[in-house]
């Protein structure tokens, strides 16, 4: 638990003034979720990525995507070796316990496509071998939202496949005086010492499932669904993928603020992060607003 | 300034339409300046809805309230009796919806709306008045919920559907009621205004006073028939008498020598019933041929005798049977009045004459009409019997050209000498005083009867409606060997009248004097009997539902309990009927499995919210107490530990489970529901937060 906390506050350290997005993040990666980044360039989503690997030792691998990458430039391929005669699989990034995937939606949706079966899977097959990935494996990946010429925006399906959504803002003033006296951040974030070893990363993940969810928590949790689906704010409601991605990354939040327990509050820190990109608002209005007026209309208690 | 209570958009209109529908009817009758007040106070509260005008000031109010005060007092003359009494309540009414700064006084316009609306029963009855208020009751019912939803964005159609579903839901209890609740007679009795005068028979008769009635299309009575209906010509409804005669004018009398006791027999009263009574309930018990039974909705009259068939006998104890053969009642009727009655016409002739009577009925002034005098002695002397004499004066008037119309001549001093030489035109009453006259005159016992003949027949209720343009008088002999007998002269001149109503035994010049042309067109007839069928029922099935029909109905249904058990049985079932709703909704409450500590919760939330701390039901207990933190400090202690202990005992793993992280142990509270209403009702002594308001205020 205290080196979970440690882990935050070292993250805190380089990435300035996020401590609530450094925290989702987390609780993201404890969830066993992938997470997408949505910001604008240079707002530290890579920065954050760096630091999030380095604090929990993870072997990391980062991929710049662009237009013209095929599926074995992420996966890998199978080359013939003359010498021992035999094909010889030469891994893609894709095998690292925590994938930076930058830009992903520059790639063409048959790459995207690739690395998104390897997410939800975490296994790859090339030639007909079926390889796991590590464990534990993260994918965290990075867009940006304003910049759509030669882009493949995700589709919804391909979303859901992301835990959680978040993006980073402009840092707060102080932050950002402090960021510009002590210059940039990416190269401390690579000194970073761990905060927990792999096997402890371990350990907290499989603490994050025995997180107690009593009746109370998952009623409040079935009305928001339902009221997702019958408030007539969204297209199309929750899914019950939602809901147990939900629950997992209350439980992660749960942890982090040292409970054994779930409260309503934890449902309610991580739904615009669990569910905003899931749900597409009937008209006008960001969805944004939409899961905000979700979280006023359900009652806690029924 | 004083801020003015904003009505939630989405109940407003409900509001507004409410009050001004409730107070709308007393308007029908009101003084002119609470015609023009009420539209005034709409639009002032339209006004100040919008924000654009502030509550009156306390000068303004009392210069208002004196002025109502006044007006009332200027229109009535008093601000005591219903008139005034509700002219006063609906001026007061108007003023208060200027006058609404708070919830509160919105919550007193509309349930003093709803007695408004009641009050406007005093001067309307019919159905479309009952009616009229179930589309009040419904607005009034939307705004009430309307006003306690201070959310807005929601449609005002929300608050019609619920108000509906709800007035549908008390109607089985509105006719239950209706039906049990015990009919107690008026505590205190209303006493009208007596300009409101009547059209209709009164205890005298001129000539000319028929003939004038008989334009009026006035209602007087509605007599439904169980079994056969009376052909045309036996439709003679007796009210009154005329036995004394002035030369000019015919009046109601009794022999001076007949006591009051012997001359009408009251059933419920003590004592043994006149002579002439239990003759008539003897020959009664021998069951003469001919019955008529029918029940009787007389209009109100401000008089006390009621219109029956001849030899009336009423099922109602507390009438009272007259000697010439006609009923009373022992108030003059200020109200609608309903009667069931049966009539035996064969029994007319079992009147004895009594003693002092026959010099009675012979009663002429002396010195009027020497010509008809005269011709009387002539005429029967010449006539074998009293039968012959009186055939050969309707003989007469048959033959002579006697003309039957509305426009008689009018007469001088020798009334009857003109009418019967000279004149020769007349209505009814001109007929039989004349007729009366004659007998009078030649010896023979006579009297003028005064009542109404005819009546429209309505095939949707077997019932006859009897306006005041049935008019009618005629005449009485007294036969030896046949008692009364009834002779209507106006038959032998106009046959037409009484076989087939007014309108056809008249001549063209005098119709156009009957206000009833729209008779003649077939559509406009048919349909008129229909709303007058739809009024008489709900006249026999809601407004005169009385005491008498109720024990009647009770007793069909319960047996002949005493009333005190029968009250008794339908009190305690009324209480078991209460318990069983009342527990059902209380179940059904609960059926969706709240728990006791989610009930615990929702107390919180109502205590937070009476105390004025904004808290949405949305907030989960830490979000809750930072927001008490927020509004009432004087209260976040309390919350915060309130709050702390709630998400423990609702939210943490059971005892005995294994704590994962190893957080702070449960606060050592074995009994957290008692701990936390404990907490709760600590809030109770914190003083209010008064500091967070003005907080708010300010920004």
């Amino acid at each position: 638990m205290d080196s979970l906390r440690r882990a935050l506050t070292q993250v805190g350290k380089v990435v300035l003034g996020k401590d609530e997005q450094i925290r989702l993040a987390v609780a993201c990666l404890l969830a066993r979720g992938h997470l997408l980044i949505e910001d604008l360039p240079g707002m530290g989503k890579t920065t954050l990525a760096h630091a999030l690997a380095r604090i929990f030792s993870l072997h990391y691998q980062r991929v710049q995507f662009t237009s013209d990458m095929l599926p074995a430039d992420i996966l890998g391929v199978s080359i013939f070796n003359a010498d021992s005669k035999s094909f010889v699989l030469h891994k893609g990034p894709v095998f690292a316990q925590l994938l930076l995937a930058d830009e992903i939606n520059r790639a063409t949706p048959k790459t995207q496509s690739a690395l998104l079966e390897a997410m939800e899977e975490r296994q790859v097959t090339l030639d007909g071998e079926t390889h796991p990935l590590p464990q534990p494996f993260f994918v965290v990946a990075t867009q940006n939202p304003v910049e759509q010429g030669g882009t493949f925006p995700l589709p919804e399906s391909q979303l859901d496949r992301f835990l959680m959504r978040i993006s980073l803002g402009y840092p707060s003033p102080q932050a950002e005086l402090a960021l510009l006296a002590a210059g940039d951040r990416r190269t401390e974030a690579l000194d970073l010492k761990p905060a927990l070893t792999v096997a402890e990363l371990q350990q907290a993940m499989a603490a994050v499932e025995q997180v107690h969810v009593s009746a109370d928590v998952l009623g409040y949790l079935q009305r928001l669904l339902e009221h997702s689906r019958a408030s007539g704010l969204f297209v199309a409601g929750l899914s019950p993928r939602a809901g147990l991605g939900m629950l997992r990354a209350a439980r992660a939040w749960a942890l982090l603020g040292g409970r054994s327990y779930v409260i309503p509050e934890d449902l309610q820190a991580v739904l615009v992060p669990v569910c905003e990109h899931r749900l597409q608002p009937v008209s006008g209005g960001a969805a944004r607003s939409g899961v905000v007026r979700l979280l006023e209309a359900v009652p806690v208690v029924p | 300034m004083a801020r003015v209570y904003q009505v939630p958009h989405h109940a407003f209109g409900w509001l507004v339409a409410g009050t001004a529908l409730a107070a709308l009817p007393h308007l029908l009758h009101g003084p002119f300046w609470l015609q023009a007040l009420l539209p005034l106070a709409v639009a002032g509260r339209l006004v100040m809805q919008r924000g654009r005008l502030s509550v009156p000031g306390r000068g303004l109010r009392v210069l208002l309230l004196g002025g109502v005060l006044l007006g009332t007092l200027y229109s009535h003359g008093t601000v005591l009796g219903p008139e005034a009494g509700t002219c006063l309540l609906v001026g007061a009414f108007a003023l208060k919806l200027l006058e609404m700064v708070r919830l509160r006084d919105a919550y007193v316009l509309l349930v003093l709306g709803y007695f408004v609306l009641a009050t406007s029963f005093l001067f309307y009855q019919g159905p479309l008045a009952a009616a009229y208020s179930l589309l009040v009751l419904l607005c009034l019912t939307a705004a009430l919920p309307g006003i306690n939803r201070p959310e807005a964005g929601l449609r005002s159609a929300v608050h019609g559907r619920l108000a509906a579903v709800m007035l549908l839901q008390a109607l089985p209890l509105m006719i239950l009621l209706f039906v049990l609740v015990p009919r107690v007679g008026p505590l205190w009795s209303l006493e009208f205004n007596q300009q409101r005068a009547r059209t209709g028979m009164s205890d005298s008769m001129a000539p000319g006073e028929v003939s004038n009635l008989s334009q009026s299309t006035e209602l007087a009575f509605r007599a439904e028939f169980h079994g056969a209906v009376p052909p045309p010509a036996q439709r003679y409804w007796r009210g009154l008498t005329y036995s004394w005669f002035d030369g000019r004018r015919w009046s109601q009398a009794r022999p001076r020598d007949l006591p009051q006791r012997d001359y009408v027999w009251f059933a419920e009263r003590a004592g043994t019933p006149p002579d002439w009574a239990v003759d008539l309930l003897a020959a009664r018990e021998q069951g003469p041929e001919l019955a008529y039974r029918y029940r009787v909705v007389q209009e109100p009259s401000r008089r006390n005798w009621l219109y029956t068939l001849a030899v009336p006998f009423a099922d109602d104890r507390s009438l009272g049977l007259v000697r010439d053969m006609r009923l009373v009642s022992q108030q003059e009727l200020e109200q609608r009045f309903a009667y069931s009655v049966t009539s035996y016409p064969g029994l007319a002739g079992q009147i004895p004459l009594a003693d002092g009577e026959r010099a009675f009925m012979l009663q002429l002034p002396e010195g009027f009409n020497p010509r008809a005098r005269t011709m009387a002695r002539q005429w029967r002397d010449q006539a074998a019997s009293p039968q012959a004499y009186a055939q050969r004066l309707l003989n007469w008037f048959r033959e002579e050209p006697f003309y039957y119309t509305l426009q008689p001549a009018l007469l001088g001093e020798h009334s009857v000498d003109e009418f019967l030489f000279d004149s020769r035109r007349g209505f009814c009453e001109h007929y039989a005083s004349a007729f009366v006259f004659m007998m009078r005159a030649a010896g023979v016992p006579a009297r003028v009867v005064a009542g109404y003949q005819g009546g429209d027949l309505n095939p949707l209720g077997n019932h006859l409606s009897v306006h005041q343009y049935h008019a009618h008088a005629w005449a009485e002999i007294w036969l030896e060997g046949h008692g009364w007998v009834e002779v209507d002269p106006t038959a032998a001149v106009a046959p037409a009248r009484i076989e087939q109503g007014l309108e056809m035994a008249l001549e063209a010049s005098d119709f156009s004097l009957l206000r009833r042309a729209g008779d003649r067109v077939p559509g406009l007839r048919q349909l008129r009997q229909q709303l007058d069928y739809l009024q008489f029922a709900w006249q026999k099935w809601v407004l005169s539902y009385d005491q008498t029909q109720q024990m009647s109905l009770l007793q069909r249904w319960f047996g002949r309990a005493s009333l005190m058990t029968t009250g008794l049985l339908l009190a305690l079932g009324a209480v078991l009927i209460v318990l069983v709703l009342a527990l059902w909704v209380l179940l059904r409450h609960r059926a969706p499995g709240r728990t006791a500590l989610q009930r615990e919760y929702r107390a919180m939330l109502r205590l937070l919210r009476r105390r004025g701390v904004a808290v949405s039901e949305a907030l989960p207990p830490r979000k809750l107490a930072g927001q008490v933190r927020q509004q009432w400090p004087a209260a976040a202690a309390l919350v915060e530990q309130w709050a702390r202990l709630y998400e423990h005992s609702t939210y943490a793993k059971a005892p005995g489970g294994a704590n994962v992280t190893g957080d702070t142990k449960a606060p050592g509270i074995r009994r957290p529901k008692r701990a936390l209403r404990q907490l709760r009702r600590r809030l109770r002594w914190v003083r209010g937060p008064g500091a967070a308001r003005t907080v708010q205020d300010a920004s």
